[in-house]
């Protein structure tokens, strides 16, 4: 389908949030989950479905919000986020291990 | 009270708990307490293989030219995995559903029990294709002292809940002399603590031990060898990824008191005993992982490497169902295992064999013919 363009209209700000973990600051998108934007980032997470049922990904919210486009199939503890399918909504705080 | 295999009873069932309600009647979907079982079963069904699909013609060469210490390392391994899948494909069914009380629940565990029976059968695939004399290696199953070890932790609790839950069937509530056992307490409280760690004992099979296992098929596949046995072992790990979800959710469910407020309470009194579960079982992978290795190390791969991944997996997986971590381990020792495990590179090609995303016949009836208009033959 073609679309008449309109002269567009400056475009929606793409939204970039800060992930902070441990001392590094890494800064993420809305546009993908946080997995693949913390492994371009070079920081290893565990991993084996990549799509929310075996919770290898699950990484410790210490504060900030997530939301899930679909709801993972696997058990998402309070506190806890799934980075393969998490969409990072405001800066956050994330850990590892205690 | 005595099992049913049709309640005539009228009751809801999603006003059931997950255990010890109603022996479930209709085997009906249309309205779930969990819906969760329900989805996992949909993936499991979708996730459906054949171990014949994989070909293992040239791991039968990779297995003739291994080393003699490395074909000790494989053939253990895949021993250890025939005795925990021949445990979990039938034990959840016999266990489980005599006393599960929710239809979706129920249809889980036998959709997770058979996904099990597949895994068995590859087993035998993979052995039938790389010795000539299969029954060694099935014999050495209950008779070798390292195997026969790990038989009995994997399957205590298990024959626990079962003896418990036979006489709660026949005989009632009530305090009753076994001969050969002594005396055994049926109550309640006493069933659903045996089914508490049952289930958390079957998480840790799933979680940890398989992982090990898992970890010593990847090595050989690293070095580009036993490739065959590596895409077998893949498509069990993605089902047993599966399977673990199913019980953290119960294991969660129960815990939270939402399912059943009586089996929170047994959940809060058992923790030490969980906890203890996990680390049993992590010292007991540490002691398997210097039996494989005993006659030498491989490649990627030894006694010292593996029991570090034992810890490292046992912490991910006890932070998983809320307990705090007991090894110093953080950091995964084997970071490769993560290439291996991961599923959407399962297969190449869907019309190769099932990946998740691929329905067989799937057709899109939202189609009529006003959709083929800028067609022209």
């Amino acid at each position: 389908m073609t679309s008449t363009s309109k002269p567009k209209a400056p475009e929606k700000k793409e939204q970039v949030h800060r992930v902070l973990l441990g001392k590094k600051q890494i800064l993420v998108t809305e546009d993908e989950p946080l997995l693949v934007q913390l492994e371009r980032a070079g920081i290893h997470v565990e991993y084996q479905c990549r799509e929310g049922y075996c919770s290898s990904c699950s990484i410790k919210l210490l504060w900030g919000n997530v939301i899930y486009p679909f709801e993972p199939l696997a058990w998402v503890q309070s506190g806890y986020l799934l980075a393969c399918c998490a969409i990072v909504k405001s800066d956050i705080e994330i850990a590892f291990f205690d | 009270m005595s099992y049913s295999t049709f309640n005539r009873k009228h009751f809801d069932s999603t006003k059931e708990p997950m255990f010890f309600g109603e022996n479930v009647n209709v085997a009906r979907y249309d309205q779930q307490k969990h819906p969760i079982f329900e989805k996992l079963i949909e993936k499991q069904l979708s996730f459906f293989w054949r171990p014949e699909e994989v070909d293992l013609s040239t791991d039968r060469k990779d297995f003739q030219r291994l080393e003699e210490h490395e074909q000790h390392i494989f053939l253990s391994n895949l021993k250890y995995q025939t005795l925990l899948d021949s445990v979990q494909g039938r034990s959840p069914n016999v266990a489980l559903l005599p006393i599960v009380s929710l239809p979706e629940l129920e249809t889980w565990i036998e959709t997770w029990s058979f996904s099990e029976t597949i895994h068995s059968r590859s087993y035998t695939h993979i052995i039938r294709n790389i010795v000539n004399d299969p029954t060694k290696i099935f014999d050495d199953i209950v008779t070798n002292e390292e195997i026969t070890k790990r038989a009995d932790s994997v399957s205590k609790y298990y024959d626990r809940l079962i003896e418990m839950v036979n006489l709660y069937n026949t005989m009632g509530m009530g305090t009753f002399d076994v001969p050969g056992k002594g005396p055994i307490e049926i109550s309640m409280p006493k069933l659903k603590k045996a089914l508490y760690l049952t289930i958390a004992s079957v998480n840790v099979l799933e979680a940890i031990r398989f992982y090990v296992s898992f970890a010593c098929s990847f090595a050989f596949a690293e070095r580009t060898l036993m490739e065959g046995n590596a895409k077998i072992i893949k498509l069990i790990a993605r089902d047993e990824a599966l399977h673990l979800t199913g019980t953290q959710h119960m294991l969660n469910l129960m815990a939270s008191g939402k399912d059943d407020p009586e089996m929170a309470v047994i959940a809060a009194e058992c923790q030490d005993e969980v906890r203890q579960i996990f680390i049993e079982a992590a010292e007991q992978e540490k002691e398997w992982a210097t039996y494989l290795f005993k006659d030498g190390s491989m490649i990627g791969l030894n006694a010292q490497i593996l029991g570090q991944y034992v810890e490292y997996i046992t912490n991910v997986r006890m932070q998983a169902v809320g307990f705090e971590t007991c090894f110093t381990t953080k950091h995964n020792p084997i970071p490769w295992i993560n290439a291996w495990l991961v599923s959407d590179n399962v297969q190449v090609a869907p019309q190769e064999a099932e990946i998740s995303s691929y329905l067989v016949g799937q057709t899109d009836n939202s189609l009529d013919d006003s959709d083929f208009d800028d067609f022209d033959l």
